[in-house]
């Protein structure tokens, strides 16, 4: 059951999602005065960013940049963040948009739990970690990660078995068996959409049907592999724990490939890999490390360089297409692969121990029926305004992020400052007198 | 241990002894999969004055710094040690963490056990340790010496100057000025529009790149709020965030003559874009044949095709094929392209070339059924949204493509006079390595990017440039549109190449740093500036001969005990706290504050204060 919408709170603006993104958006306007809600449906802000090892190209430890920009949209007397929420709808209307959001029972009082983390102590259910990539697991009830903010505890009635051994170790009895679903109608002036992206799936291409082998695995994971908190502490290959000698880097296998529909350039794929890439060859020296690609898209700032240092450390970079990816035993993967580069030898298959797939950016979210907001062909956030570039269809709300299509981190950046400024013009526009949503979004557009 | 007794008796002379709280941080593995973190903290116990020495995973994160505050109240600490990355990562993060707590926040000190100790020393996990030791006592040294200080307060004039009137340019001050902030805009050239203009038809979707030059041309001259200063140069700009002077020349007087504004404003924003590459002489034939151009060039030539031709015209005659040959300029290689007149070659990726060429291959394609085009690229890097297609249609519209190695660019010969076809051989890397022979009536050469004019700024502000000579941010992430100099903030290709889309978002990403400038009345300065002693002070001036920033130290003629006296005198806003007018002042009058030679003294003590592990 859901309780009804009874309240109905007022923000200048809403940012949809807590990621790197969404959280800079937020920063911004409220760093201006603007009155700004993050909603965000996982257990804790920080979007995918904060699962990351390394970034590229300053390779800056991923939570040496994100935690500080979490902790300071947490501390900030303008921002609220609404976490464990999903939003429902947005209705724009003539003052302004309408979101219904629903926060999701967490089963733990937020106001009374400290984040001692004693109930995830005490829980003997556990159940693999999605932030660990299923790498790792974690207990039935827990906090999302170590620099989750908010770090409060959050109990997964999909996997709980109702044992009450966390009501029994919870010291400031926050644990809440009977809560419910709670929709909230917020009023805002502007929203900025950035629900950021997701991957398309490991098995998206049926002729790499190795899917079913534990070392064929996506970046995302390896991110975590890599990353110095993360499941193992080290690299070892998720079947049999052996420290892999040979890894393989399979680009393009979920973008610029019309087959599974996925035409477009998901853009990071090159650079994580060339960053994965001299990760790997750090923590094990002497494994052999190829990249399978068909062009290498180091187009950023500084990224042309980083390419280079790769190819000076002795990362091998093969280009040809990967045709097929078969399992070879129990544990090792057969790359075949068609080469352009050698005259002789066209055709090769190659054994690697593990294989990493380059898999495409997809939208996390599809506003199509929640909202008037129009997607692009490709799924993505459509922009159709040239000179904002963070502006949708919809005047007052605009777009951040890889929602908009895939980009980087540093890209993701610099829009979303861009689409706080969007945001703030729109609003100090429609704060002049005489002014209604309609004739401000004219004026934008003149 | 004697030693260390004595320094208890000397710190507890001083009239308030301080509970410092340390803070280690491992950095997810990053410090203490060198740094013995929890063997630091044990040591860090015994330095005179600390209260707690705790170790964290992540200090930077929200548990991290709420165990500070928790500290702070509970254990009654006064003063907080932090060692962690470089504090030009979070310093400014730990700062306010204390400041929550109510703690004055420059009795705050940052210690780098990252960069300093754990990179550093990678090989060495024994000398790091003790080094992270040495450096976080004395961090705790000069703190027993450090007192609380205040921000320094200056007026901040809300108004922005924007140095370029490109894309860049218009987007930021359009942006301010709509909500309320004035801007002077500044423009070299006798119009807005910057690049723009050559750029005909824009990618990712076909716009006429005039019409949205004047789009955003429109919305800069309709609002009052701008003053567009065409055919104008800034000449001379010194001061400092809230308060820059600045004086611009330009042909702007009541009768068209040139004159000269002064003015003060809050902000700059530097969009000063970026200029084509130009090809050297003979670089692929250039300037050697006629038909070997630039994609600048070649737009100019698609917009002046005229008629219904099924073939590309040029000086009169019908090109018959195009090759265009990407990279020039970008992504250079040492030893195989010849360096520019400063010595250097560009290593970097234009990042824009590419769509740009497969646009004008596809535009030739499209118009010109019987013009053959050739692509040479090293790679294809059409990244962005909407891009990819124009590599796909252009595959599908015929364009031949070849692939060069970069360490073995393609050579343009000429075969026979300037109507003649150029030859291109080219080892291809499409057909296993084969070296073939193209013939083509006009080479297209690729062009990169390379940073716009702004030397005087760069100059007179001491701004900091890339390697690749691009203006440069602080930090990607973190801090993408500043650069050191505070008030001072980077908008499009005066950064790194970008493309329209981006240059716009990039602007408006500096547009919003500069309003959130503008919140306040005043603007707050760090307070480590020189402080004279007035006491101390004899007036000798040494201080101001050593003096490197224009108008941060005066003398000044003061009354004291009924006498007229000259004593030095500093201006806050300009002083930078350099410490130069402190070595050379015969009494000792002047320091800086936050860093007074006491707090070294302290530091260096700390040092060297024996608590040397017996193991670690």
């Amino acid at each position: 059951m859901i309780a009804s919408a009874n309240s109905q709170r007022h923000k200048d603006a809403v940012i949809i999602g807590g990621g790197i993104a969404g959280l800079q958006s937020a920063l911004d306007l409220a760093d201006q005065g603007y009155k700004v809600a993050v909603v965000e449906r996982q257990a804790s802000i920080g979007g995918r960013m904060i699962s990351l090892s390394k970034v590229y190209p300053t390779l800056d430890c991923a939570s040496c940049i994100t935690t500080p920009k979490m902790s300071a949209a947490a501390h900030h007397e303008n921002i609220e963040l609404l976490t464990y929420t999903e939003v429902n709808s947005i209705t724009p209307g003539p003052e302004g948009h309408t979101l219904v959001v629903t926060h999701k029972p967490t089963y733990v009082n937020a106001d009374k739990c400290i984040g001692c983390r004693l109930c995830e102590y005490a829980c003997d259910t556990e159940y693999p970690d999605v932030f660990e990539q299923g790498l790792g697991s974690v207990r039935a009830i827990s906090v999302a990660f170590t620099n989750a903010i908010p770090q409060k505890a959050v109990l997964d009635a999909d996997y709980c078995l109702a044992c009450g051994l966390c009501l029994r170790a919870c010291p400031t009895d926050a644990i809440e068996f009977d809560q419910q679903p709670r929709q909230e109608s917020i009023h805002a002036d502007v929203v900025i959409v950035a629900s950021g992206f997701q991957l398309n799936a490991l098995t998206i291409k049926p002729q790499y049907g190795a899917a079913h082998n534990q070392n064929f695995i996506s970046p995302l994971a390896l991110e975590r592999l890599l990353a110095p908190h993360g499941p193992y502490g080290r690299v070892l290959r998720p079947s049999d724990g052996k420290i892999p000698d040979s890894i393989a880097f399979v680009q393009c296998a979920g973008s610029r490939d019309q087959t599974i529909g996925v035409p477009y350039c998901s853009r990071v794929c090159c650079m994580y890999a060339i960053k994965q890439a001299m990760l790997l060859s750090g923590s094990l020296p002497t494994a052999d490390i190829t990249i399978y690609y068909m062009d290498i898209r180091a187009f950023g700032k500084g990224y042309e360089q980083f390419y280079q240092n790769a190819k000076a450390m002795g990362i091998n970079f093969v280009r040809g297409k990967v045709s097929k990816i078969d399992s070879a035993g129990q544990d090792d993967l057969l790359v075949h692969v068609e080469l352009t580069e050698e005259p002789q030898d066209c055709v090769r298959k190659q054994r690697h121990d593990m294989v990493v797939l380059a898999q495409g950016m997809i939208p996390q979210w599809n506003p199509t029926g929640f909202s008037p907001v129009r997607i692009g062909s490709d799924g993505f956030v459509a922009t159709p305004d040239p000179i904002s570039p963070c502006s949708t269809n919809v005047p007052g709300i605009f777009v951040a992020g890889t929602a908009a299509g895939p980009k980087d981190i540093v890209d993701s950046i610099a829009e979303a400052g861009a689409a706080a400024m969007e945001a703030a013009r729109y609003l100090s526009m429609r704060a002049m007198p005489g002014h209604s949503p309609r004739t401000v979004a004219l004026e934008m557009m003149a | 241990m004697e030693s260390m007794k004595q320094e208890t008796v000397q710190d507890s002379a001083i009239p308030h002894t301080p509970r410092v709280g340390v803070y280690i941080c491992r950095c997810g593995g990053n410090i203490s999969d060198v740094v013995d973190t929890d063997h630091v903290a044990e040591i860090c116990r015994l330095i005179p004055g600390v209260a707690v020495s705790k170790v964290h995973t992540f200090m930077c994160s929200d548990p991290g710094q709420q165990t500070i505050s928790d500290d702070i109240r509970q254990e009654k600490l006064d003063r907080v040690v932090v060692a962690s990355c470089s504090p030009f990562l979070h310093e400014l993060t730990f700062r306010g963490a204390v400041m929550r707590s109510k703690m004055n926040p420059y009795l705050y000190e940052h210690v780098n056990i990252r960069e300093q100790c754990s990179w550093a020393h990678k090989h060495d996990p024994r000398g790091a340790t003790a080094k992270a030791i040495q450096l976080i006592s004395a961090a705790v040294g000069k703190l027993s010496h450090s007192t609380p200080l205040e921000k320094i307060r200056l007026p901040n004039h809300r108004r922005a100057m924007v140095v370029g009137g490109g894309p860049a340019g218009m987007k930021v001050a359009a942006d301010l000025a709509a909500c309320g902030i004035p801007v002077v805009l500044v423009e070299r050239s006798d119009r807005l529009g910057g690049k723009l203009p050559i750029l005909n038809r824009l990618f990712p979707n076909g716009q006429a790149a005039t019409e949205l030059a004047a789009k955003l041309e429109s919305q800069v001259l309709s609002n009052p709020k701008i003053e567009v200063l065409l055919k104008s140069e800034v000449t001379t700009v010194s001061g400092f965030i809230g308060n820059f002077e600045v004086a611009i020349h330009g042909d702007f007087g009541p009768s068209g003559h040139a004159t000269d504004i002064h003015t003060t404003v809050g902000v700059i924003v530097m969009a000063t874009g970026f200029k084509p590459y130009v090809p050297t002489d003979g670089e692929f034939n250039f300037k050697r044949h006629p038909a070997v151009v630039t994609t600048v060039d070649f737009n100019a030539l698609l917009s002046k095709q005229k008629g219904d031709a099924r073939t590309f015209q040029f000086d009169g005659r019908c090109i018959r094929s195009i090759a265009f040959i990407h990279c020039v300029g970008s992504r250079q290689v040492d030893g195989v392209h010849t360096p520019a007149v400063d010595g250097r070659i560009n290593t970097y990726c234009s990042r824009v070339c590419c769509t740009t060429v497969l646009n004008q291959a596809l535009q030739v394609r499209q118009r010109f059924p019987d013009t053959r085009v050739y692509d040479l690229h090293q790679d294809i890097r059409t990244y962005g949204r909407g891009h990819e297609e124009y590599y796909t249609d252009a595959s599908r519209a015929g364009v031949v493509f070849y692939r060069y190695h970069g360490q073995e660019p393609p050579e343009v010969t000429n075969t026979n006079g300037p109507t003649s076809p150029l030859r291109i051989s080219v080892k291809d890397y499409l057909s296993w390595g084969e070296e073939l022979e193209i013939e083509a009536d006009m080479v297209v050469l690729a062009v990169g990017m390379t940073p716009g004019p702004c030397e005087t700024l760069v100059d007179q502000l001491k701004l900091p440039r890339g390697e690749d000579r691009f203006l440069q941010e602080i930090h990607p992430k973190l801090r993408p549109v500043e650069i050191s100099v505070n008030g001072v903030l980077l908008a499009g290709t005066s950064q790194a190449p970008m493309n329209i889309q981006e240059t716009l978002a990039a602007a408006g990403a500096a547009a919003v740093k500069a309003r959130a400038m503008f919140t306040t009345e005043e603007v707050e300065l760090n307070p480590y500036v020189a402080e004279v002693d007035a006491h101390l002070c004899e007036g000798s001036g040494a201080c101001l001969t050593q003096c490197e920033y224009d108008g941060a130290l005066a003398m000044v003629e003061i009354l004291q005990d009924g006498h007229t006296v000259r004593k030095a005198h500093v201006n806050a806003g300009l002083c930078v706290g350099c410490g130069a007018c402190v070595a050379v002042c015969p009494t000792q009058a002047i320091n800086v504050s936050g860093w007074r030679i006491d707090q070294y003294d302290a530091m260096v003590d700390g040092l060297v204060r024996d608590l040397t592990p017996t193991t670690i």
